[in-house]
């Protein structure tokens, strides 16, 4: 049970973002994609989810092609994700934000919801201490009852992973979780990731921070200018000397 | 949350057993209050896709036109009585706005409320200039009152406000709901909602079509209440109209749409001058509102219980938070 990309090539207009990549996500490990600004990691990474359309080459999850389902629909299929900018309801809480999450597995009935219906309550007290578990569970400190605007970019970023775990995915896919954190946050973070990924599910990060997943990914891909400059354990990618010279420049003066 | 879902629901019940005792001795007071009602049953539909939802329509009265005029039509040709049309007058708008509303729904606000516009305009066109099918200029008289209320007053107030009283309760618990979450994060951010697996076109489609659905009852309400239905009768004034009075009286509550059409139709009976000075006034009071006030009228009354839990401090953007900003 895999995410598998073939042969994946997007160009918009005259750039070239990716060309050619081949990507593999079982479930239950641990996969950091790394590589400097413009490299393609965004455009690799939306091309799985869904918001962006590859020009040629196929994502393939659990046997299935979703190279042409909307970005809607693969959630359904066990795929979620966070973004690069947290994407939340400023005005509603964060338990709010959480519940927001459970949407592709709580049943919607249209009048029920409009009146009121006995089982969309239930459902939604159900689901209301889901999230709660769900948030401690994670080890989120943050008051279940804050707005969501008044977040640190730590707790929010914490929130979106809890968000995104809440529809019960077999595919986490983080875009640079760990980008203006602080270490704290971090820490829960990557003890988040572990435990997902314990949990069976497939987790793909990608990060600039490269200690941060060099220490947590079991492999890193390492791309440079829409290809695959290296990809392996995490010590290999990042002593090759042809990634070492695309991301830190040819004088190493970084 | 969900204990407060009857709540509104509840004081605009008590509002209307009010207007009940008080109209006893001002004749005229049940009139306005159905004039009241009939706008508020326009304006808390469009209340919720806008305000919750975003969905900036200036078509609603033409949908109630179109409500009014398929049981006006239904009846002045086939001779089907007011029980018969009811359902055509609220399907019919339904599915045209769900099937106009795909490429209109797709278009950022702005846009969105000028091709709804050109929709109001074309369908009062087509209403007007349809000669002996619709009655052009003159419109449908002489259609046969509301059933079983028939030309009671009393009747038509408690059947109107009886539906307001629904629709501001519907309001309340499809907000407190997954789906009235999933609106609101279409909202705020439409590739938000679709990560969590929102289909967001057709999800807004379907609720542009209730409340075109709801705009039709109106009509079909206005045509039998007053006996007659014509071009000018639910036009896109209306429409613009309805729209001041969901902004003035406040967009993100149910209650805000009736309050607005309260305001609304009381300015306009106490106000000086002709209909072309109130437009006027108004358009300089939308202007003070949004300015002062800019969560709408009701808002004054609601931050009054809230007012120490959200202080009213702006909303940091999450890109500018530093991570020592916990507050």
């Amino acid at each position: 049970m895999k995410i598998a990309a073939r042969d994946l090539a997007v160009r918009f207009g005259g750039i070239t973002a990716l060309d050619g990549v081949d990507f593999e996500l079982n479930r239950g490990e641990i996969v950091g994609l790394i590589g400097p600004n413009g490299a393609g990691k965004t455009t690799l990474f939306n091309c799985i989810t869904g918001v962006v359309a590859p020009n040629a080459g196929s994502v393939v999850v659990d046997g299935a092609d979703i190279s042409n389902h909307r970005f809607d629909l693969r959630v359904h299929l066990g795929i979620s994700r966070t973004f690069q900018t947290p994407r939340v309801n400023a005005h509603g809480t964060v338990l709010e934000a959480v519940m927001l999450g459970f949407n592709p597995i709580v049943k919607k009935p249209l009048f029920g919801s409009f009146f009121g219906s006995r089982s969309v309550r239930k459902a939604e007290a159900d689901m209301e201490s889901r999230a709660h578990n769900l948030i401690s569970e994670l080890g989120i400190t943050t008051d279940p009852t804050k707005r969501a605007g008044d977040l640190s970019l730590g707790a929010l970023r914490l929130v979106e992973v809890a968000r995104a775990l809440a529809a019960g995915p077999h595919y986490l896919l983080l875009d640079e979780p760990a980008a203006g954190i602080d270490e704290n946050d971090q820490g829960v973070l990557a003890n988040v990731i572990r435990k997902a990924a314990k949990d069976g599910i497939g987790v793909l990060i990608v990060e600039h921070n490269v200690p941060f997943v060099a220490d947590l990914c079991g492999r890193l891909i390492a791309l440079v200018q829409g290809r695959i400059a290296a990809s392996g354990e995490p010590s290999g990618v990042l002593s090759d000397p042809h990634f070492v010279r695309a991301y830190l420049g040819d004088s190493n003066a970084g | 949350m969900s204990k407060s879902v009857g709540r509104n629901a509840g004081v605009l019940t008590i509002v209307m057993l009010g207007i009940l005792i008080v109209g006893q001795g001002h004749s005229s007071l049940y009139a306005t209050a159905i004039t009241v009602g009939l706008y508020a049953l326009l304006g808390v539909p469009l209340g919720l896709i806008y305000g919750c939802g975003g969905v900036l329509s200036l078509a609603q009265a033409a949908f109630a036109a179109i409500g009014g005029y398929a049981s006006a039509l239904l009846f002045s040709h086939y001779h089907l009585p007011p029980e018969a049309t009811l359902l055509p007058a609220i399907i019919v708008p339904a599915l045209f706005a769900y099937v106009v509303s795909r490429p209109i729904l797709r278009l950022p606000e702005m846009s969105m409320a000028l091709a709804t516009l050109a929709l109001g305009l074309l369908v009062e066109v087509v209403f007007s200039s349809s000669g002996g099918l619709t009655g052009g200029y003159e419109g449908v008289t002489g259609l046969p009152p509301i059933p079983i209320v028939g030309n009671s007053r009393v009747g038509v107030l408690l059947l109107v406000w009886s539906a307001v009283i629904i629709c501001v309760y519907c309001y309340d618990a499809f907000r407190t709901s997954a789906r009235g979450r999933a609106l609101i994060a279409i909202h705020v951010d439409r590739l938000l909602a679709e990560s969590v697996g929102i289909p967001v076109a057709r999800e807004l489609s379907l609720l542009f079509a209730i409340t075109a659905g709801i705009s039709g009852f109106v009509g079909w309400l206005y045509a039998h209440y007053l006996g007659y239905i014509g071009p000018g009768s639910l036009n896109v004034h209306l429409s613009a109209n309805l729209l001041f009075m969901v902004v003035v009286g406040g967009r993100k509550y149910s209650l805000g749409p009736v309050l607005g059409a309260a305001f609304f139709v009381f300015a306009g009976d106490w106000l000086p001058g002709s209909a072309q000075a109130h437009g006027m006034v108004f358009g300089a009071l939308i202007v003070l509102v949004l300015l002062l006030v800019p969560e709408g009228l009701l808002s004054l009354v609601q931050s009054r219980f809230r007012w120490k839990r959200v202080a009213s401090r702006p909303i940091p953007q999450s890109s500018q938070l530093s991570p020592e900003q916990s507050l």
